[in-house]
């Protein structure tokens, strides 16, 4: 009788096999945390693709080209009415010397004008592009993706505990110049691998909606400039320096380069207990 | 021989009727909330009447519960009140979606005002202010639930902020949705 010949293990086999078997347990193991996190997650919500942050981006530079041309006339228009007021031209308008400051005023407000009229179609372009593409990623991924309770949940961030730093109030920002408002929003959205859905909801809606008012802002500024300039040329035959001129001129400088007043703010509620509630079954 | 028994039957009636009357006015009227300040006991008065048949009161007596305790606030207060709602569920007093919404309503940070399985554009966006008139009616039961009686301030502020986002966000989504259109 012949016996079957022993299967033995060479070993270096035997280490192949080792080997062989923890590569593959170590396989398992990666593959089963990728399932499980994979599972975590929820889809994540593209509401800044690439395309939105290159419009943020050069909205904020063209509002800062149109703050530098207008820094320097605003700063001559500041110092003009200085001495208009020094001069004690209010009620002397028939003084020689007065109707040529009132003049050089009236000249100086007409160039702000035209500075504004020249860089704003560029402005509105940016801002619109800016909004438009926002407008489209919030209707698809917020509208018609989303059911009202998946979007609480997505605002949320998964857990109804308040998040560890309190996120910042982004509604309001007049106290700030227009370029800084923007440079924020970029670098915000820039830096938005790091973020959450849920504050990303929040900041693209933040944005669209400050872009809105932007978009509405300079449509009606742009209509205001032709008149302004109309008026101010029949002005410059009179020489006159009207209320009107002053408040528009006050108006842009408190676009442009933020309101002092308004960065007050009231403090918040204290921050609540840290100890951690009972959680019920009944919980959703 | 007529005559007499009718008598009878009519005395026999009001000795019934004042033998009512006198039983009503020694014991309580039937429902009654509980008396008690102490939140342990007055859920165990509460379980008691909607054994004996006070289900349908069962508003009123949630609402004496809360109220009660507020009056002895403690992040206990949350367990007790799920227990509670566990208990009305099991007894079939309240179907299970009806326990849950009594509890979350007043205890969870999530609104179920916000409930919905259809998208926001179609079924949110046409109803807004009404959703945020719900959420705000609701805050203010998450007040009571979460920070008056289970001194819960953290789901509170939480509650209260998801609200103002929801706010922000509804507002941005709704313009973009109609825009859309």
């Amino acid at each position: 009788m012949q016996l079957a010949p022993t299967r033995t293990l060479t070993p270096a086999s035997r280490q192949y096999l080792f080997e062989l078997l923890r590569v593959t347990g170590l396989a398992l193991v990666i593959s089963l945390i990728v399932a499980q996190q994979s599972q975590a997650n929820t889809p994540t919500i593209r509401l800044f693709p690439t395309t939105v942050v290159e419009d943020l981006r050069q909205t904020s530079n063209v509002a800062k080209e149109m703050e530098t041309g207008l820094q320097e006339v605003i700063g001559r228009l500041d110092q003009q009415q200085q001495l208009y007021l020094e001069s004690k031209c209010e009620g002397a308008e028939n003084d020689p010397g007065c109707q040529r400051l009132s003049k050089q005023l009236g000249a100086t407000y007409l160039e702000m004008l035209s500075i504004m009229e020249e860089r704003l179609p560029d402005m509105e372009h940016t801002v619109n592009n800016t909004r438009l593409s926002l407008e489209k990623r919030l209707r698809s991924e917020l509208g018609n993706k989303m059911t009202s309770w998946t979007l609480q949940e997505t605002l949320l961030g998964g857990s109804a505990e308040a998040p560890s730093a309190p996120s910042p109030s982004l509604r309001g920002r007049s106290g700030m110049r227009l370029s800084e408002r923007f440079r924020q929003y970029y670098q915000l959205v820039a830096s938005s691998s790091s973020k959450t859905d849920q504050s990303l909801a929040v900041l693209a809606s933040d944005i669209y909606l400050d872009m809105e008012e932007t978009s509405e802002l300079i449509a009606r500024t742009r209509e205001e400039i032709t008149r302004a300039t109309l008026i101010e040329q029949l002005n410059q035959s009179f020489g006159t320096i009207t209320p009107e001129m002053m408040e528009i001129v006050g108006g842009v400088k408190s676009i442009l380069f933020g309101d002092e007043a308004t960065s007050f703010q009231i403090a918040g509620p204290p921050p609540g207990s840290i100890e951690q509630a009972y959680r019920s079954p009944l919980e959703n | 021989m007529n005559r007499i028994t009718k008598h009878r039957v009519i005395l026999g009636i009001a000795i019934l009727w004042a033998g009512a009357l006198s039983s009503c006015a020694s014991s309580p009227p039937p429902c009654a909330g509980p008396q008690t300040k102490n939140v342990d006991d007055a859920i165990s008065h509460v379980q008691r009447s909607l054994n004996n048949g006070c289900a349908a009161h069962f508003d009123r007596f949630y609402d004496d519960l809360l109220t009660i305790a507020e009056g002895d606030p403690r992040p206990e207060n949350k367990r007790r009140f799920s227990e509670f709602l566990v208990w009305a569920a099991d007894e079939g007093i309240l179907s299970q979606r009806q326990a849950r919404d009594y509890y979350n309503r007043y205890f969870n940070v999530k609104f179920i005002s916000m409930a919905g399985d259809y998208n926001n554009c179609s079924h949110t966006c046409p109803r807004r202010d009404r959703v945020m008139l719900n959420m705000e009616r609701e805050l203010s039961d998450k007040e009571r639930g979460l920070l008056k009686i289970s001194l819960d301030n953290t789901g509170y502020y939480r509650a209260d902020e998801l609200y103002r986002e929801v706010e922000l966000v509804l507002e941005a989504t709704c313009t973009a949705c109609i825009a859309g259109n």
